[in-house]
């Protein structure tokens, strides 16, 4: 799902911008330093290749058909830092050329889709990613990258104020559920197929790493998720555990000193704490894919 | 394929086509954001914006209609939420989705159709965009017409053989053998990705492109910059002060 301008509150799609940016700039050369300078080549004409794969149908059920969204498979056979970029590069184009998402809203698809939809590719295939459950795990892999892009999506559009029924809520939930079921199949299906032509293509999971770092990491991505799904339907009850944690104290402090008369005014304007709400839920998102991102990085070193 | 009328429209000539990318970009930039953050008096704003966007598409000699109709890909989308909106009684937020959204599909069609890719990225590159991501980007665009060509042939030949005969295979035969044709497209696009960089490296190819017109950027792109960022946001203020 790729969200065009216009549809995201300001504080969501600045926050989301200035969030991918760094952590593009970091994986950008994170890819091109862990590979040979053929790079650009290769990853140029993959994106080109997750494109061309959209014409390939998948039969689903009576007369309908699906095809591959990329992020598991790129991942698999690229390296998640190389997969982001790809991943990246194709939203770019996407809402350059084919007007296909927004520009102001490239960063919230690129963290949605680039960024935690390949992390959510990779965990699943990094735990159990050797052995017997590799199927397993690459089939939750697709699914995850699906599932965790499309509820990030929805997420931000509701903390931006799109209302939405609880019923529709539960019927794209469950469409959601089955486009992931589906991404999880065909990932399934083509790395088998892509074993069967060159065993080289795949890369294997890197065995005997800390799992615990890895489970610690699922669950902080899980949260994040959880969390903003919490804080779009629920912007109170975030507002509330900030304010537990301190953070609420914290600003107010701080809006005090310049806007002393105004802050009661300001603090309760139902807008700003809901953005405020999902302000929070961003940025614990942000805190623990920058953390992950830096134990990943240790442990491939290590 | 239809992105080839954006090659041919980006290689036009007129005022607009001869700005330097920097200026283009930033004034896209800025005017997006003017659209994003507006929430008042949307309709006496957006008609002002839509009469510079259609100025726009006028003064670079772009065929109206066509350029309408090209940024209106936006609208199913905005459609599905407009009317959720409108049905959960907000149509206010219905009427801002369905208007910001094609406004700022119009202003980066503007763009996109008066400035060649390459130039257009490596404007970006003058930005700050980490050149790795926009080689990458420009790849992609190079050869997304080369390989979806090749998806196309797979995808004939496959129906030559009878894929679309409904009863002749098992559901999971056919499942697997989309799988398969994937895998071969997969694997003849990373060969053709090695051939690419040998061809590349035999021709002196050291790390990044070379324009045929270096852009300068003059003093024209500078009145420009500050016209079209100007502009809207003036109509902006004056709007929201008239009808204060």
């Amino acid at each position: 799902m790729h969200i065009p301008d216009g549809f995201l509150a300001t504080p969501v799609w600045a926050t989301l911008d200035a969030a991918a940016a760094p952590a593009v700039i970091y994986v950008a050369r994170r890819a091109q330093r862990g590979l040979e300078e053929s790079q650009a080549p290769l990853l140029g004409v993959m994106g080109a290749f997750v494109f061309a794969a959209q014409m390939i149908n998948f039969p689903v059920g009576v007369g309908t058909s699906g095809h591959l969204v990329g992020g598991a498979l790129l991942c698999y056979t690229l390296g998640p830092a190389a997969a982001t970029v790809v991943m990246t590069a194709i939203l770019a184009i996407q809402a350059l050329v084919f007007q296909d998402g927004g520009i102001l809203a490239l960063g919230p698809n690129i963290v949605n889709m680039a960024l935690l939809g390949v992390l959510a590719a990779w965990l699943p295939y990094h735990l159990w990613g050797h052995g017997r459950r590799r199927r397993l795990a690459i089939f939750l892999g697709g699914a995850c990258s699906v599932l965790v892009s499309a509820v990030l999506a929805l997420s931000e559009l509701l903390i931006s104020g799109v209302r939405m029924p609880g019923s529709l809520l539960g019927i794209s939930l469950a469409l959601f559920a089955v486009s992931a079921a589906l991404e999880g199949a065909i990932t399934v299906a083509v790395i088998a197929a892509l074993e069967a032509v060159n065993p080289n293509f795949v890369r294997p999971s890197e065995n005997g790493g800390s799992r615990i770092l890895a489970a610690v990491a699922a669950a902080a991505v899980f949260l994040a998720v959880a969390g903003v799904m919490f804080a779009s339907t629920h912007p109170d009850g975030i507002w509330r555990l900030a304010q537990n944690i301190g953070l609420a104290s914290h600003a107010r402090a701080l809006l005090h000193t310049p806007l002393a008369s105004y802050e009661a005014d300001f603090l309760e304007s139902p807008w700003l704490r809901k953005a405020l709400g999902g302000l929070t839920g961003l940025a614990l998102i942000f805190g623990a894919c920058l953390l992950f991102g830096r134990l990943a990085a240790r442990h491939r070193s290590a | 394929m239809h992105h080839v009328v954006l090659e041919r429209w980006s290689r036009g000539d007129s005022p607009l086509h001869r700005r330097d990318p920097r200026a283009k970009t930033a004034a896209l930039l800025i005017f997006l954001v003017l659209i994003a953050t507006s929430r008042a008096h949307l309709p006496a704003l957006g008609a002002a914006y839509l009469l510079m966007l259609l100025a726009g598409v006028v003064w670079a000699r772009l065929p109206l209609a066509a350029a309408l109709a090209r940024s209106s890909v936006v609208l199913p989308f905005s459609l599905v939420f407009a009317a959720i909106s409108w049905m959960a009684g907000d149509a206010a937020r219905a009427g801002a989705l369905l208007t910001k959204s094609y406004f700022s599909a119009l202003a980066v069609l503007l763009v996109i159709s008066t400035t060649p890719l390459p130039q257009l990225l490596r404007g970006l590159e003058g930005l700050g965009v980490p050149r790795f991501l926009l080689m990458v980007a420009q790849f992609l665009y190079r050869y997304l017409f080369v390989i979806s060509e090749e998806a196309q042939h797979m995808r004939a030949a496959s129906l030559a053989r009878g894929a679309s005969v409904r009863g002749m295979a098992a559901h999971g035969a056919r499942f697997r053998s989309a799988a398969g044709a994937l895998a071969v497209l997969f694997a003849r696009s990373y060969a053709r990705a090695g051939s690419i960089h040998q061809a590349m490296l035999a021709r002196g190819f050291e790390g990044r492109f070379h324009l045929l017109s270096a852009g300068r950027f003059r003093w024209q792109d500078g009145i420009f910059l500050v016209a079209a960022g100007g502009l809207p946001a003036a109509m902006r203020f004056a709007v929201e002060r008239a009808v204060r």
